[in-house]
């Protein structure tokens, strides 16, 4: 591609992960549009502050404190856009992901309708009353809008005051909306008043000292391998971030078609991906599936602890080296990131951290060498084609399904090479069946960090939102061939051992390497660690569509 | 075919939009080309845009028959060029073509204007590239002089407009972003003017007369026949002489063809624009007055008409006359 994208055009939460761009913490808001009237002047008002994916500091200076903002369908059906618009956007979005909750697993899909009645009992006050079907529409979530602040000063863990302010305006425009636009309370199953949900990195406590870490509440370190698309980065930056995070062609890695995530550029398939008419409206926007994950720490824990000990057992190993080893098999990566691809086993593990740093007994050097090896491109460098038997990372492992890489290359082949006797390398699998069921993933996690504290009972998750140009064709169908099922990984029903429901499927196999002395082992004790709370679709329009919403006008200029 | 047909020049423009370095305001340039566009009134034609009260700038001349202004973000993909899957059983499908983009983003102008350098003045029959060069830079320095806040608010988002502050500069500013195209868009003909027609018969003929000789001598030649009957001429020489007469006779009637269909036709009577608004004023006003005089006697009518002519003066087509950019004089009423 030679020509750049129009990034002034684009929200920037399509382009930057602002927990990546050293914004530790989030406001989320859901808001509802009484008048349509007084909906559009917020938009415009809105709009006016939105953060667009312009580079810092050379297009646009770097705020404090980002703003975006996304519409369900049933805001843009509120905000008055013409029909003619509103009936080409895609089904899953005007069907919202309440609707959407068989196909995506969050609700028992063993149970038929009648039976599942009241299946959402556990969400957030808000999203319950969120497309109860029932024609009231005082309470359905028309508006997301996100306000991403940075650390006020390093060594903390405060926000700058200007995620205070932003919260405060925008307060401010609801209560002069002439009730015509509302924050939506709700956000919580004990806080019925809470009308944000508030979102940060974990931070470590060094000495005193406040450190954002990229850990998720589970201990993981998240967010590394988000996908690279053309336009995304300057070339000489794309150069090394699109290893182990584009697409796999040739044995070269390249950046993933922009139309994979934006609407209105061509796509894998050399199409444009499908979206509203007219073109101008839908160009540079995208659509969002935001998830509140809910995280039972305490479950995750016990049953991690048990089928330790039964692994150590087995294996005749310590506890502390089956415990790190479970854990690294059902994420595909060491706790603290490092994949299971590159470095298989516990010592090596340990070997690895060890050279680089990340053991310095001076914890913020130890910090900034993790911090420096998942910002460099080794974090993401690996593939799974030459290791077809999963002997490195499980076939059903967390990491394995979200991204299969060039894992499901039809070409690829199975066993022992019989030339070297070792597997099948596949040197030139690609990234087919794969390079079309990306998502980028933005998000942080939300609720206290406090191991010994935390149970499933108190509110700690991680607020996720998923972003492609066909929610229905790269988020449902991960969620549900790949999260919820395992098919496509030769593990029959098994779902996914940290994000799957197991309600009714509880197992995750591990396989051994055969010259290893370790047994091979299955985990047959999951329960439910991760449980959606609650969510939405929404459309995450171009400035030129936002400003077109906020006029009333879809016109052809 | 060029822009100059049946008297009017069909003007295209293509003015680059600035890219994204620079811009420190997080809005970019064609976008900011988008609201001065979404901003500017369009003509007082349907209920909503009367309501509005102001007209569309273009209507401050009386040379503009249509007026159109949008931004071209990027060449339309259609998709992979397909292929026959037969004939090219080779292709590597899994290969990314390759996709055509424009360089940037335009702000399209087109407009069908009369091709006259004075407003009104007749409508000329043809016109060299020169004349037609200088009809454009006269139209763009009569857009500079009735709307040069709105044309500046649109093009300073474009290319090398920074040094554009006159209307000279403006006509070879539009002149570098002129595009000769061949879609015009045009009203009708009262009476159908003598067309341009191929002459088809002598073009067939001058090609296949020669082309049946060249066949016949070689068809001769293959039966043995060394020399033509009755003419004595070597049947050889017959063949490669007439063969290459079809040849500079194809080509011919191909230039001639090409020629033919360049030329433009002549424009319609009373088809510049103020013939236009005069005729749309007397047509209402005529219907107004024929309503008014039913039942009247020979003398009232003929009294009448007298008077309808001193006031509206059909032969005047300076006034009285209809408004640009209105859908009917009425409508004009109202919004004085």
């Amino acid at each position: 591609m030679t020509r750049s994208l129009n990034l002034n055009d684009i929200q920037g939460n399509v382009l930057r992960a602002y927990g990546r761009y050293s914004f530790p913490f989030a406001r989320y808001f859901f808001l509802n549009i009484a008048k349509p009237h007084q909906g559009r002047a917020f938009v415009d008002a809105v709009r006016q502050k939105v953060t667009t994916s312009a580079r810092w500091p050379e297009q646009a200076e770097k705020p404090d404190c980002t703003v975006n903002i996304g519409f369900s369908f049933q805001g843009m059906l509120k905000l008055e856009i013409r029909q003619r618009t509103l009936q080409t956007m895609p089904l899953e979005f005007v069907e919202g992901m309440k609707n959407r909750a068989f196909i995506l697993g969050d609700r028992d899909n063993t149970k038929i309708e009648e039976e599942a009645e009241g299946w959402d009992a556990h969400w957030d006050p808000l999203w319950r009353r969120n497309r109860r079907g029932d024609g009231n529409d005082s309470n359905n979530v028309h508006m997301w809008i996100s306000l991403n602040a940075q650390l006020k000063q390093p060594g903390g863990d405060q926000p700058v005051d200007a995620l205070e302010e932003k919260t405060a305006w925008l307060r401010d425009l609801c209560a002069k909306s002439d009730d015509g636009v509302r924050i939506l309370p709700g956000i919580g199953r004990d806080t019925p008043d809470l009308d944000y949900l508030q979102a940060s990195a974990v931070f470590d406590d060094v000495g005193g000292v406040k450190v954002p870490t990229p850990k998720e509440h589970f201990g993981f370190a998240d967010g590394i391998g988000d996908p690279v698309f053309e336009g995304q980065y300057p070339a000489d930056v794309e150069k090394t971030a699109v290893i182990g995070r584009g697409k796999r062609m040739d044995g070269k890695w390249e950046p993933i078609a922009t139309g994979e995530f934006i609407l209105g550029h061509p796509d894998e398939s050399q199409e444009l991906p499908p979206a509203a008419v007219p073109p101008e409206f839908s160009n540079n926007g995208t659509f969002m599936a935001f998830r509140k994950l809910h995280e039972n720490v305490q479950t995750f824990d016990e049953v991690l602890t048990e089928e330790a000990e039964n692994y150590a057992k087995i294996n005749d190993i310590p506890l502390i080296e089956a415990r790190e080893t479970l854990r690294a098999k059902m994420c595909g990566r060491w706790v603290d990131g490092v994949p299971l691809a590159v470095v298989p086993t516990y010592d090596e593990w340990l070997a690895f951290r060890t050279r680089k740093g990340m053991d310095d007994p001076d914890p913020f050097k130890a910090a900034k060498a993790q911090y420096d090896y998942l910002k460099s491109p080794e974090a993401s460098d690996f593939r799974y084609a030459d290791d077809m038997a999963c002997v490195k990372c499980p076939g059903g492992s967390h990491l394995r399904r979200v991204n299969t890489r060039d894992y499901l290359d039809p070409l690829n082949a199975f066993g022992t090479d019989p030339k070297t006797g070792k597997p099948h390398s596949n040197p030139k699998a690609t990234s087919a069946l794969n390079k079309r069921r990306r998502v980028l993933r933005r998000g942080l996690p939300y609720g206290a960090s406090d191991p010994k504290n935390n149970t499933d009972k108190t509110q700690q998750g991680v607020a996720m939102m998923l972003m492609g140009s066909s929610l229905f064709r790269q988020f449902e169908f991960v969620q549900q061939q790949w999260i919820e099922y395992d098919l496509d990984f030769h593990q029959g029903n098994n779902t996914c051992p940290l994000l799957g429901n197991h309600d009714h499927h509880k197992r995750h196999t591990i396989a051994s390497d055969p010259a290893s002395v370790r047994q091979p082992y299955v985990m047959s004790k999951l329960k439910t660690f991760v449980e959606c709370r609650g969510g939405e679709y929404f459309f995450i329009p171009s400035m030129t569509a936002l400003r077109m919403m906020a006029m009333g006008i879809v016109d052809p200029t | 075919m060029p822009d100059f047909d049946s008297g009017h020049i069909f003007l295209t423009t293509m003015a680059p939009i600035k890219g994204p370095s620079g811009n420190n305001t997080h809005t970019s340039f064609e976008q900011k080309v988008r609201m001065a566009l979404v901003k500017l009134p369009t003509a007082l034609q349907s209920p909503a845009t009367k309501g509005i009260g102001l007209n569309s700038p273009f209507s401050r001349n009386t040379r503009t028959h249509l007026a159109r202004m949008f931004v071209l973000n990027d060449a339309v993909y259609n998709g992979r060029v397909g292929s026959n899957p037969l004939l090219n059983m080779g292709e590597n499908l899994t290969q990314l073509q390759h996709v055509d983009q424009l360089n940037c983003s335009y702000l399209v102008f087109c407009a069908d204007i009369d091709a006259v350098t004075d407003d009104g003045a007749p409508l000329p029959k043809v016109m060299s590239a020169a004349k037609q060069k200088e009809v454009r830079a006269n139209y763009a320095r009569k857009l500079w002089d009735t709307m040069e806040l709105e044309l500046q608010d649109i093009y300073s988002n474009c290319v090398g407009f920074e040094d554009v502050d006159t209307a000279d500069e403006f006509a070879a500013y539009l002149e570098k972003c002129h595009v000769q195209t061949t879609m015009p868009f045009h009203d009708y003909y009262l009476d159908l003017p003598k067309f341009n027609d191929l002459p088809v018969k002598l073009l067939v003929g001058a090609v296949l007369v020669p082309a049946v000789v060249a066949l016949l001598a070689l068809l001769l030649r293959i039966l043995g026949y060394l020399d033509m009957p009755w003419l004595g001429w070597s049947s050889l020489w017959t063949f490669i002489g007439a063969a290459i007469v079809t040849a500079l006779a194809l080509g011919w009637a191909i230039w001639y063809a090409n020629q033919n269909g360049e030329k433009p036709l002549p424009p319609a009577k009373y088809d510049d624009l103020p013939s236009v608004l005069k005729a749309l004023y007397m047509q209402q006003n005529f219907a107004n007055f024929a309503i008014e005089q039913q039942g009247a006697t020979a003398e009232d009518l003929h009294a009448s008409f007298g008077a309808f002519l001193d006031r509206h003066k059909p032969s005047d087509k300076t006034g009285p006359t209809q408004t640009p950019g209105v859908i009917s004089s009425a409508a004009m009423a109202q919004s004085d």
